[in-house]
């Protein structure tokens, strides 16, 4: 009987466990691929390609930091000179048109218009407007590209999040590093190839959840790992106490000596394969401790990401982190930093949650730049959606609240592939709608697989009888950006 | 230049193929080839329909919307015929290949001609193409998809060549028909020892312990496995286990999941679970109670019975949202969306989801099959965003404990004679009453402009916003976020009066605050402006719709008044809507009073001193309506509330605010339509008899002491009685409406763009529904039972059959359509289909043991190295089922050899050990429970969507989010992590090493051990190989104590002091080695 189902293939003897990960990979290839030719192209040029056009890899790894909660493009990228003038003015009904509000300001009885109370200035080569409140990301302004014009059908938290993560509103798909993970495999035997960082310093306004890094109907081997700061940065990764890595080291011996005895019986490859565990697991017990040490860093290194980077699980201290990754070739590493939603209060949050985060974020620019990183690393920097031109709640001039705002939005992305010192796509004066160049959310999916020389289209997994992508059914390449 | 050359060499083929010629048609030698190797006949369902289903159907399939070229190649009419872009043409000529369309394109290597197209990005294998071919050739024969036929019971089959084997059931029989088949044999029964715990795990979930085994060892009768069976069919433990799986099917959780996923209480839905599983529940009964146990008869009368009602949580499971800004009505779609669903997933394995947006692209279910089977779900007065309060979403049951019922009644007595008493003193007050009127107090009334008995607040925002009946009370005015405002007053007619613009509100606490067993009344002067669509006019509660309305209001929509009175609404709430319209741009004065009986007809609305007729929408409040919060608890507040629509524009004057229910003579003062003048001041004989009925009235309502304080007795009973409910338990259920919700076909699956109505209905591709049926959801829950019906048996035995064989006789549990597996024993699946509905009348415990009892379940799992290549899955059946456990079973095992294990069956979710700040990332802290609770069975371990439980989640217990019926089973080195390193299984090594400590010899400690853990005897290498590691790690140990802290410290579990620590330390490392491997981790 031909199998109708694809599963992931795996070769389970202890020779090829090394190989599994990337044996899904393959398998994947032959499930997408145009065929022979393809692959055969693929390995005759040393890169891996998918599909009948291969599309080289620009990036190799990427450092995703999610601003949860959705940062302001008012106070942030999107300047909007004109609003100054317009402090409590109605937004016109010619600009929202009707469009959706959430339930906490749809019933409110007026929409004031509310500048940004930040000043912005230009920068860079580029002269790009940048607010006051990033003055480091300021300084690199010149590597990022801008995109002014991203936008999501979401307006509410849980589906928004979901959403970018998973390219669908509703729990149960896999995540976007899942996918990458899924199809790209590791290049590194001893870390995961797909890890999340959450800050702890974030004011944790809305929540998390870890079904955002879950591995929905994927393998669970493709899942997420969080590191934590504490002193078990992994699940269980510490042995009891006061037992060693050598202890645990001849314990696993005896222990892979009995499975060998035990499975003379059966002959059962499973056997082989979960030997084969418990030595990944014994390396992650080395090699987790080992990357996450950042006390071997210089001072000039801690100084580059700011004061926060010395305290472990900090925002800073995971952006030092997160190049320790890169540097390892850990494939998808994604930071959360919660705490952007600003309902009320904007001014004084805002401040405060750039201050957190400008520094460290610049930080981690510069330093994998000068180590050659960024060339075929992808940095990706955003929220699930972007905040409302009029005030949530009372307008006062220096106080006021922004209300969750989908129709625009700014993301930067910078490093591999992408045009540096750019800015893409425009919106109208009150960035309210969009007016050039319009970025969905599954096309900012479908640009970013292509960046790693993925074609959306083509990787898929086959689910309860339907092939599911991260795109869905959509999603085009957002060609104006690559460089 | 590299994006040229490859675009260069991926456009040119590498080669030019040799072509052979069948049929007149050219065709590649590779497909000629698989052409050969084809069996003479090809089967549609088994061979053709695959290929078709999953490389055309996408575009030539069901959906309508997406059939390209108008072309579907499902339904061999529409195959036949003339393509209507193509006259003439055909796709599919029976018998001729260069006649059929169908044939030259898939051969095709031009893009713009070859299916499917490149940018559908399939492709067919040779093997498929001559699939395709020979399937045209030989007559292109359809036939209707083999799960939509009714099964039907063959012949069992006899067995010839297969010698010395000795079939158990009828179960051995097919399967030995196709070993013989396919020229294999069948293994021989499994040695004792493993067979007892395979069949003790997969019954119980829990291992057989070691008198257990000895039992069945010593046993020579020859049926002494079937008492093993009888006696584990017995055992509650059979009710956990089955439960397991079907809390996975139903996505039971304790949490209810989305952003904020707060915890909640559904256990007694999981206990009903397990005991209806003990009770061997007929599953026609299962299926009924859980979708329709509300609409069902109970064994002792008409309505059902309290069970019945619980089974109904099924439809509740289901994820709820409380995030603050979402839209109600799309959560509400969503949930209904969810019960669909999982209709669909649960008993049909039919992924109908999928034509939520569009018709299905596999399966014969139109997006108005899909939303016609969403009707049935639609009908429940529920919520879409839930209560930020943590109450639960209504509708609800009471689950009051035996005690509690006793109170209840004797408490509902007490106020039923309570009430008669009352009436009698009123009927016994007119000689009171004729007193009074000679006392002169009546002329008395005179003078007072608005009522004067149970006062408590009156504003009349002539200077501000002060309550003048106690100035202490000032008001002020608050919005949803911001500095508050000023209060702005503008003089009118009716002297100052308060503007309000809709985001503001005049917060008059402590004033209103009411008990649903306290009788009060609220008037208010309003005028509302033309433009004046929908907001509150006055409420007390914390917020709009977050709260569920939590409290009582009046408010303005569609052009009606809206009062409600509320713990959680919409179901646990009277809610009532004016007949009338509201009136524009002048004054009215609204009036509404309640008379603390916690009914619809003791709540009412007047309007300029008419009492509005009204359309009563739900009259059930059952639990009380302020938030119990003495310091905050909200008081009345003035034309807007938090996150809702206020009263934009419009003007408010006069709010008076009673602790008694005013009579109608009172709210005709207030409403300036009357005055006390025009009464009292006739001499007492001149008065008519409605004159004497006002006055006897407000004498009673608002005089009489003796009536007073049989009023007071009667309100201080209810509101005892609203304080002995507070805490009972409450479970969500399902709750028909009166008046079917209308429901619509949702275009694009949008909640908010609605197509043609639809009605209740069930796909005829699968069984029409009977028109004898009820179209509710019971109707629906008989309709899956109907003897017609081709799937609910069929994907009932084949969970069931998973459960036991590891894998399903259909492998995809969960897709029985045209891209489902086809199944491995077909005739098997029907027989037991039938058997199982028909012959068994549904009995579940006799499947299962015709299942266990099986000479097929019994085999060996041991095999050759060639047959495990061959059948890697173990779809023949030559071999015994070998699966790893699953999450739970692996840490109840290690619970149930360190005898850690506390059987209490049901209740609330436990916590166990879990590492510290994972609940952190969603805003919880997890309190991790320190009795014997820890050590309940792994069902019980509280199921938190948002983070999953390291324990069970990192072995793919899945996070119940939504209907599972198939499980992943993965192999990561996380999972090393967890059984070496997680406090659970060192602590319960280390038990298990003090018991080992206490043993003569090192030997008989391993062999106990490994007996406890793996349920065999170790064998001789096995123990030489452990006795050396016991010595090596007692010398680590001896030499330096620190090193047994962890092992000997981790866990609640208070160690024998008396043992020596570096033995007892030692023998945990050779109790939890034991745990890592595979004697343990699999059950073979």
């Amino acid at each position: 009987m031909t199998p109708h189902h694809d599963e992931p293939f795996r070769l389970h003897t202890p020779e090829f466990s090394g190989l599994n990960q990337q044996l899904d990979r393959r398998d994947f290839l032959k499930r997408t691929a145009s065929g022979l030719g393809a692959m055969a192209l693929g390995s005759l040029l040393g890169t891996p390609s998918f599909g009948a056009t291969p599309i080289l890899p620009k990036a190799k790894r990427v450092v995703y930091l999610f601003m949860a909660g959705g940062p302001s493009q008012f106070e942030t990228f999107d300047y909007k000179p004109k609003l100054q003038s317009m402090l409590g003015a109605a937004l016109p009904d010619s600009v929202r048109k009707g469009q959706r509000l959430t339930g906490m300001s749809a019933n409110q009885a007026s929409l004031p218009i509310a500048p940004s109370v930040y000043g912005f200035k230009q920068h860079g080569t580029t002269r790009t407007w940048v607010s006051e409140l990033l003055p480091y990301t300021a300084q690199v302004v010149d590597d990022l590209c801008l995109i002014k014009s991203v936008y999501t059908e979401q307006i509410n938290h849980d589906p928004a999040i979901t959403f970018f993560q998973t390219g669908h509103q509703l729990p149960g798909r896999p995540s976007i590093g899942s996918w990458v993970s899924y199809g790209l495999g590791s290049e590194n035997q001893n870390l995961p190839s797909f890890i999340v960082l959450v800050s702890k310093d974030a004011s944790k306004d809305q929540p998390l959840y870890a079904r955002l890094w879950g591995n929905g109907f994927l393998p669970s081997e493709y899942q997420g790992v969080q590191f934590r700061s504490g002193k078990d940065p992994v699940l269980f990764l510490n042995n009891p106490e006061g037992y060693d890595g050598n202890d645990r080291e001849q314990m696993l011996g005896y222990l892979s000596q009995l499975n060998r005895l035990q499975n003379d019986t059966w002959g059962d490859p499973e056997v082989n394969a979960r030997i084969a565990q418990y030595e990944m697991a014994y390396r992650m017990q080395t090699s987790v401790p080992e990357v996450m040490d950042t006390s071997q860093e210089p001072d000039e290194v801690f100084d580059l990401y700011g004061p926060g980077s010395r305290d472990k699980g900090s925002y800073a201290a995971n952006c030092l982190l997160a190049r320790k990754l890169l540097e390892k070739d850990v494939r998808f590493v994604q930071l959360y930093h919660q705490g952007w939603d600003h309902h009320g209060s904007l001014p004084k949050g805002m401040a405060k949650q750039c201050k957190q985060i400008d520094q460290a974020t610049a930080g981690l620019l510069i330093d994998l730049k000068r180590r050659g990183l960024l060339e075929d690393t992808l940095v990706v920097w955003g929220g699930e959606f972007g905040r409302t031109v009029y005030s949530q709640g009372k307008l006062a001039a220096n106080d006021y609240g922004r209300d969750h705002h989908p129709r625009c939005f700014t993301m930067w992305m910078a490093g591999a592939g992408v045009k540096s010192g750019f800015s893409y796509g425009q919106t109208d004066d009150f960035s309210y709608n969009i007016v050039k160049d319009p970025v969905h959310v599954h096309d900012f999916q479908a640009t970013l697989l292509h960046l790693m020389g993925v074609d959306h289209e083509q990787l898929t997994y086959k689910y309860q009888g339907r092939r599911f992508r991260l795109t869905d059914v959509h999603g085009k390449l957002v060609k104006g950006i690559l460089s | 230049m590299m994006r040229l050359l490859l675009f260069f060499f991926a456009s040119v083929p590498f080669w030019f193929p040799t072509t052979k010629t069948i049929d007149g048609v050219k065709v590649p030698e590779e497909v000629a080839s698989a052409y050969d190797k084809l069996p003479a006949e090809l089967d549609y369902n088994q061979h053709v329909k695959p290929v078709l289903s999953d490389k055309c159907f996408a575009c030539h399939g069901p959906d309508k919307a997406k059939q390209k070229a108008g072309l579907r190649l499902d339904v061999a009419q529409a195959a036949y015929g003339s393509l209507p872009e193509n006259p003439g043409k055909v796709a599919v000529k029976p018998g001729n290949l260069a006649k059929s369309e169908l044939v030259h394109r898939i051969l095709s290597n031009d893009p713009d001609y070859q299916m499917p197209t490149p940018q559908s990005h399939l492709t067919l294998t040779a093997e498929e193409k001559a699939i395709l071919l020979k399937w045209v050739k030989t007559g292109a024969v359809y036939k209707p998809h083999w799960a939509f036929v009714k099964p039907e019971k063959k012949a069992v089959p006899t067995l010839n060549g297969l010698s010395g084997y000795s079939p158990v059931n009828e179960i051995d029989y097919f399967v030995g028909q196709r070993l013989v088949r396919e020229g294999l044999t069948p293994s021989v029964e499994a040695p004792k020892e493993l067979l007892l715990r395979r069949l003790s795990l997969d019954v119980t979930g829990l291992p057989p312990t070691t008198a257990e085994i000895d039992a069945f060892l010593a046993d020579k009768s020859p049926n002494a496995y079937e008492k093993q069976v009888d006696r584990l069919l017995a055992s509650p433990h059979f009710g956990e286990r089955m439960a397991t799986d079907w809390l996975d099917v139903a996505r039971y959780a304790d949490s209810h999941g989305y952003t904020v996923d707060r915890l909640r209480d559904m256990s007694p839905y999981r206990d009903w679970v397990i005991n209806a599983f003990n009770q061997n529940m007929r599953y026609d009964a299962f299926i009924h109670q859980q979708l329709a146990g509300d609409l069902m008869k109970g064994p002792t009368g008409n309505t059902p019975s309290r069970d019945m009602l619980i089974a109904t949580a099924f439809n509740r499971n289901h994820q709820q949202n409380m995030e603050g800004g979402i839209v109600e009505e799309e959560f509400q779609t969503e949930y209904v969306m969810d019960r669909a669903n999982t209709f669909g997933d649960a008993f049909m394995a039919l992924s109908l989801g999928c034509a939520r947006c569009h018709d299905h692209k596999y399966d014969p279910i139109s997006q108005k099959n899909y939303y016609e089977l969403y009707s049935f779900f639609n009908n429940v007065r529920e919520a879409g965003q839930i209560s930020w309060n943590d109450d639960l979403p209504t509708p609800t049951l009471l689950l009051p404990t035996e005690k509690q019922e006793e109170l209840i009644r004797f408490m509902q007595s007490s106020m039923k004679e309570q009430e008669t008493k009352l009436a009698k003193t009123v009927d016994a007050s007119d000689a009171s009453f004729q007193t009074w009127l000679g006392t002169g107090e009546p002329q008395k009334l005179k003078t007072q402009a608005v009522p004067q008995v149970g006062l408590q607040g009156f504003f009349t925002f002539e200077d501000s916003l002060r309550n003048t009946v106690n100035p202490s009370h000032k008001g002020k005015m608050k919005r949803d976020a911001g500095d508050a405002d000023k209060p702005v007053f503008s003089k009118t007619a009716r002297g100052q009066v308060l503007e309000l613009n809709g985001d503001s509100y005049a917060d008059l606490r402590p004033v209103g605050v009411f008990r649903k067993s306290e009788p009060f009344s609220v008037g208010i002067w309003a005028w509302f402006p033309k433009d004046f669509k929908e907001g509150v006019i006055f409420h007390k509660s914390n917020a709009e719709r977050l709260y569920n309305f939590k409290g009582f209001h009046l408010h303005a929509k569609n052009n009606r008044f809206e009062i409600c009175m509320a713990h959680t609404a919409p179901s646990n709430a009277i809610t009532r809507q004016s007949n009338q319209p509201i009136p524009r741009e002048r004054w009215v004065q609204l009036t509404m009073t309640y008379d603390g009986s916690s009914k619809a007809n003791g709540f009412k609305l007047f309007m300029d001193g008419a009492e509005l007729g009204m359309e009563t929408v739900m009259d059930q409040l059952y639990k009380d309506i302020i938030f119990y919060d003495v310091k905050n608890e909200t008081g009345l507040q003035i034309g807007g509330w938090w996150r809702g629509l206020g009263f934009k524009g419009g003007k408010v004057d006069d709010v008076v605010v009673y602790n008694r229910t005013l009579t109608p003579f009172e709210i005709k003062i207030l409403a300036n339509k009357a005055t006390w003048q025009a009464i009292v001041d006739k001499p007492v004989a001149s008065l008519s008899q409605e004159e004497r009925a006002v006055l006897k009235d407000y004498y009673v309502s608002a005089v009489d002491a003796a009536v007073a304080a049989e009023r007071a007795v009667l309100q201080q009973q209810r509101t005892a009685f609203s304080d002995s409910t507070r805490h009972i338990a409450e479970i969500m259920v399902m709750q028909e409406m009166p008046t079917p919700k209308r429901s619509y076909l949702l275009q694009r699956g949008q909640y908010d763009a609605p197509g043609a109505e639809v009605f209740p209905a069930t796909p005829a591709s699968v069984l029409p529904f009977s028109a004898t049926l009820p179209k509710n959801r019971l109707g629906l829950a008989q309709w899956l039972t109907d003897p017609n019906h081709p799937l609910t048996a069929r994907v009932a035995v084949n969970r069931y059959w998973q459960n036991f064989f590891g894998t399903g006789l259909v492998k995809t549990t969960e897709d029985f359509g045209n891209q489902g597996e086809l199944p491995s024993h077909p005739e098997l699946l029907d027989w037991l289909a039938v058997t199982f509905r028909q012959d068994y009348g549904w009995d579940v415990k006799r499947l299962v043991k015709l299942m266990v009892m099986s000479a097929t379940y019994r085999q060996d799992s041991r095999t050759s190295a060639e047959l495990r290549e061959r059948d890697p899955e173990n779809r023949l059946l030559a071999r015994g089922p070998a699966t790893r456990l699953t999450a739970e079973m692996l840490r109840d095992n290690a619970l149930v050899a360190s005898g850690l294990l506390n059987t209490k069956i049901g209740g609330k979710s436990v916590k166990p050990y879990q590492p510290d700040g994972l609940w952190e990332i969603n805003s919880m802290t997890y309190k991790m429970d320190t009795t014997d609770a820890i050590y309940r069975r792994s069902l019980y371990v509280i199921v938190k969507r948002s983070v999953p439980n390291p324990t069970l989640g990192t072995f793919d217990a899945p996070t119940r989010s939504s209907c599972i019926v198939r499980r992943q089973r993965t192999n990561t080195p996380l999972q090393a992590l967890v059984t070496l390193n997680d406090p659970t299984y060192v602590e319960a090594s280390r038990v298990m090493g003090e018991q080992m400590a206490r043993q003569k010899q090192v030997s008989e400690a391993i062999e106990w051990a490994y007996r406890q853990l793996t349920g065999k005897r170790p064998n001789e290498n096995e123990v030489k190989l452990l006795d050396k590691l016991y010595t090596t790690q007692y010398e680590t140990f001896k030499a330096n104590s620190t090193k047994t802290k962890g092992w000997l410290k981790t866990g609640l579990k208070k160690i024998d002091t008396t043992l020596e620590p570096a033995q007892v330390a030692a023998y945990a490392v050779v109790a939890n080695t034991i745990l890592n491997s595979d004697a343990t981790i699999t059950k073979r």
